[in-house]
């Protein structure tokens, strides 16, 4: 575990649960967020979608539109001609110029002066279209004779070299050990097939964008979790460079994964330079649910090999994910995290995963909290209770069996040094004995305990400081507030504590890519950890420099001075003392101002690399250790699931601030929650999303979520701040698989299929227990 | 059409069609941003505002049918140069905000639900807040908030 090291007590910062520095604005309703930000002359912008899901594009027609009262600029492909991708796969452009491939893509886009000015002219565009035979399902997309969704397919760019092709939009392969030879010699083989929904992360923020275009560049206002990725997105749409695009981000209302990816910037930036006008594109919450990219709907199927005992011997999956249209989403890059997520928690000595997303002509599918880890748990576990069933185990008991223990291989090879996952399973026991709860015959109760193995997003940052004259410091980066804290509590925290300066007297500097150093985004947990890192290696360095200027004027060496309370005074004589304020102004014209970079990434792990294929994400960088336990009762009327009880174990390595933490694991569970038993983002058989309003996309309210018992395990990490390793993706990880699995036990029968609706309990009951998940 | 409104205690007029909705005069014409435009369907509770004695989803309300009763909008709950509201004060305590764009809805409806009933149960408070969907917190500190801004405000009576 690091500590504040030398020449300070440290400020007490870490494990405080200090308050948000972004809290006054939000309770008093003074924050400006993306959808508030307003400018001069700003025009409003309306998107011509696509109405249909396949279709080639004969004749668009957009002069009389452009002649249209308060219509200021009108743009089509021609405007935007490049292509690009969410990192990995470069098949998507702005406008559909030639080819229409999925109903809601943008085919050209209007400002005017007014809004409904500008929605009359986006209505007025004349366009012919020839229909194509659209290709809307998961299951039959790959088979032979299915319609290429992208003919053009080889001809476009990868970041890396992968296996794909037709509608096989990408693959990821893992293979390790000796397959054939462990299922040749299992005791039981055990087959199941499941099926996911898409989930839409539905922040209460829809998008927004306002966009102004000077002198050849553009600045864009947007409420992005990754503002240089949505740089380098716009920049390689438009066919500029990434330097000639500034991200500006206001206070974010929630991403949750949505607002990872450029999505609106472009259109807000192609009209800006055409009207010489700022120009807002924003959302409203039916073009979210439509055409904001949701969790991926997916199929996965596993095949298992097992002994006597229930100990896995070996592991087939095929796990196949819906991409949608194209692959501006993050569900191409995720590809390689389903073989992690199902081989990061039980031992499973040889494997063969393939993680294949395929082309639809649906709404692209991008990164929701967890990316495909929800699904892959849900599976895993679902299927590890089948296998408990077949050989008569019980369901922890076959858990303890399999689980990772220290210095044991994850499925890539990767050695979990500082797994955690008994202790986890543990801490769940104490407060709700599996003995006590699997006791009784209890008819339509259910119990079910997950244990989990998750990742901290590895991604660079940096962070600039600088010491003020009056004794604060500032922080500058690019990292994104969604609401997590985690810069507005976490990252200060991390610096107070290696200042020894009050907390209030640490700020931070809104996210603006002009002004703050790289940074991976607000993604994988990874901001306390990542960013915390890289401001507190910059932290150190003005410590030192601090030191060096309070030395000269206290006239003693540095190694004799401390850092206490936010001034600097000699060891064991502290009337011999000068504040911060005093040193910053000493430095001023000794050394020159007092300022520090610091940088981050993520220490290498090793793995087996031979193992692996067409994966960006190859390894599980700062894992944490998690379990889950629910309790549940079904009415068998009306099939009704109420929680009973809901437990959860999270190690985070060191808790910056517990509060946040907390509330990172009851927002997760709740989301977690909707998944499994809620929210389903349906589309027709037009390739039309039916679930366009928050009727019927239901969210959980404040009636759907249990208590959640949550006991924070501090197992720490050698490459995180004071030991901190990422928090607030996991929670969401294995809800849906404990909920799923619990309801499975009240009703005696297997849940194939999410979300367990009351619907899907009933038909359950009704049909018995041999219709799905039979052994082969 | 011209609407005389009375806003966080301000006379105000306004010059607009009757059918705006209230919640976009309030932003788009009084310059009152806190209310937020989370569906525009009366679903999230976002735009959560008080008209006389009870709350309503001002992306629903018609202005011309807000004339004849005070409207407060979160704005109003607190002098902006003066000390936030027990409920604020609670909300930001118990860690009852994370992005934020539910609270000034919740900050509305839990105003309203205390001076109703100054000393509710959990229960009572989740029942109140069935019309705000909070996406990020798991409403339990929000919860929190309401009990312990309800105690404070039941000691400063
Ligand atoms: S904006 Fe009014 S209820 Fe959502
Ligand atoms: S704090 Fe984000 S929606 Fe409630």
């Amino acid at each position: 575990m690091t500590t504040a090291g030398g020449n300070g007590s440290g400020s007490g910062a870490i494990g405080r649960r200090v308050r948000r520095a972004d809290g006054e604005p939000k309770v008093r309703g003074s924050a400006i967020y993306g959808m508030d930000h307003i400018e001069p002359g700003m025009l409003h912008a309306a998107v011509r979608r696509a109405e249909v899901p396949a279709a080639r594009i004969v004749r668009l027609d957009t002069t009389a539109a452009a002649r249209m009262p308060g219509v200021r600029a009108v743009a089509t492909a021609a405007d935007a001609p490049g292509l690009s991708g969410m990192l990995v796969l470069k098949d998507q452009s702005v406008f559909a110029s030639e080819v229409i491939r999925y109903v809601g893509e943008p085919i050209a886009a209007v400002a005017a002066d007014t809004p409904a000015q500008a929605a009359a002219a986006a209505a007025a565009i004349e366009l012919e279209l020839e229909p194509l035979d659209p290709v809307l399902d998961l299951d039959t997309a790959l088979d032979s004779g299915t319609r290429l969704i992208h003919p053009d397919w080889e001809s476009y760019q990868t970041l890396v070299p992968g296996p794909r092709g037709g509608n096989l939009a990408w693959e990821a392969r893992l293979e390790r050990g000796d397959v054939a030879a462990a299922f040749a010699s299992a005791y039981q083989v055990v087959s199941d097939e499941f099926r996911v929904p898409r989930q839409h992360q539905s922040p209460i923020e829809p998008h927004a964008a306002v966009a102004r275009y000077d002198h050849g560049r553009f600045t864009v206002h947007t409420p992005s979790q990754f503002p240089y990725l949505v740089r380098g997105r716009v920049a390689e749409l438009l066919g500029v460079r990434p330097s000639a695009v500034r991200i500006v981000v206001p206070t974010i209302g929630g991403g949750f994964g949505g607002k990872l990816d450029a999505l609106l910037e472009p259109l807000a930036c192609v009209l800006a330079r055409k009207a010489g006008r700022p120009v807002q594109v924003l959302n409203t919450r039916a073009d979210e649910l439509r055409t904001a990219g949701p969790r991926e709907n997916a199929i996965v199927r596993l095949r298992t090999a097992v002994d006597a005992d229930g100990r896995i011997l070996a592991q087939d999956g095929h796990i196949l994910a819906d991409n949608g249209a194209n692959s501006s989403g993050e569900t191409v890059a995720c590809a390689g995290v389903a073989p992690l997520a199902l081989g990061g928690t039980y031992r499973i000595p040889a494997a063969r995963y393939l993680s294949q997303v395929v082309y639809t002509n649906t709404p692209p599918t991008a990164a929701f909290r967890g990316v495909n880890g929800p699904y892959c748990i849900y599976a895993q576990e679902m299927h590890m209770d089948h296998i408990a069933r077949e050989l008569g185990i019980d369901r922890r008991e076959i858990r303890l069996r399999n689980v990772l223990r220290p210095g044991q291989k994850m499925v890539n090879g990767q050695v979990l040094s500082d797994a955690f996952l008994v202790e986890a399973l543990e801490s769940v026991e104490a407060r709700a004995p599996w003995a006590e709860l699997t006791a009784r015959s209890r008819p339509l109760r259910g119990v079910a305990v997950v244990p989990v193995t998750w990742i901290t997003n590895p991604g660079p940052a940096e962070a600039s400081l600088k010491l003020a004259e009056d004794g604060t410091v500032m922080v500058t980066c690019a990292a994104a507030e969604i609401g997590t804290g985690a810069v507005t509590t976490g990252v200060r925290q991390i610096v107070a504590e290696t200042l020894s300066v009050p907390i209030e007297d640490v700020l931070i500097s809104a996210p603006d890519t002009d002004a703050g150093g790289y940074d991976h985004g607000a993604q994988g947990s990874r901001t306390t950890y990542g960013m915390g890192k890289a401001a507190g290696d910059a932290a150190e360095q003005v410590r030192d420099q601090i030191l060096q200027t309070a030395a000269d004027l206290l006239e003693a060496s540095p190694e004799d001075l401390e850092l206490v309370g936010g001034q600097v005074q000699v060891v064991g004589a502290p009337d011999a003392a000068v504040t911060l304020a005093a040193v910053g102004a000493a430095a001023m014209w000794a050394g020159g101002p007092i300022s520090a970079s610091g940088r981050f990434v993520s220490p290498p792990v090793p793995f087996d690399a031979g193992c692996m294929a067409g994966a960006l994400f190859t390894h599980f960088s700062a894992a944490s250790y998690h379990a889950h336990l629910a309790e549940v009762e079904v009415d068998p009327d009306t099939g009704v699931v109420t929680i009973l009880r809901y437990v959860v174990a999270q190690d985070v390595g060191r808790a910056i601030n517990p509060t946040m933490i907390e509330g990172q694991v009851h927002g997760g569970v709740a989301q977690g929650l909707g998944y499994a038993m809620l929210e389903n983002l349906r589309l027709d058989d037009a390739g039309r999303v039916l679930d366009a309003g928050l009727e019927s996309y239901r969210l959980p309210t404040a009636l759907d979520v249990p208590p959640v018992d949550l006991e924070i395990l501090e197992n720490p990490c050698s490459s995180g701040p004071f030991g901190a390793k990422g928090a607030a993706e996991p929670p969401i990880v294995p809800v849906a698989a404990v909920i799923a699995c619990a309801v499975a036990d009240a009703i005696g029968r297997p849940i194939n299929e999410l979300p367990v609706s009351p619907f899907a309990v009933l038909g359950a009951l009704r049909q018995g227990a041999d219709v799905v998940g039979a052994s082969t | 059409m011209s609407y005389e409104l009375s806003v966080n205690g301000r006379r105000e007029s306004v010059d607009v069609p009757g059918m705006t909705p209230l919640l976009d005069v309030l932003r788009d014409e009084l310059s009152l941003r806190g209310a937020k435009k989370g569906c525009a369907e009366g679903r999230c509770g976002a735009c959560t505002v008080r008209l006389g004695d009870r709350t309503v989803a001002s992306c629903l309300l018609p202005v011309a049918v807000a004339t004849d009763e005070p409207i407060s909008t979160v704005e109003g709950v607190a002098a902006p140069d003066g000390p936030l509201h027990p409920v604020q004060e609670a909300l930001l305590e118990c860690g009852g905000v994370q992005c934020g764009a539910c609270t000034p809805g919740m900050v509305m409806t839990l105003c309203d639900l205390l001076e109703a009933d100054p000393d509710p149960d959990a229960q009572s408070v989740r029942q109140a807040l069935v019309g705000n969907i909070c996406r990020c917190t798991g409403y339990h500190k929000i919860v929190e908030a309401a009990l312990s801004a309800a105690a404070a405000l039941r000691e400063a009576r």
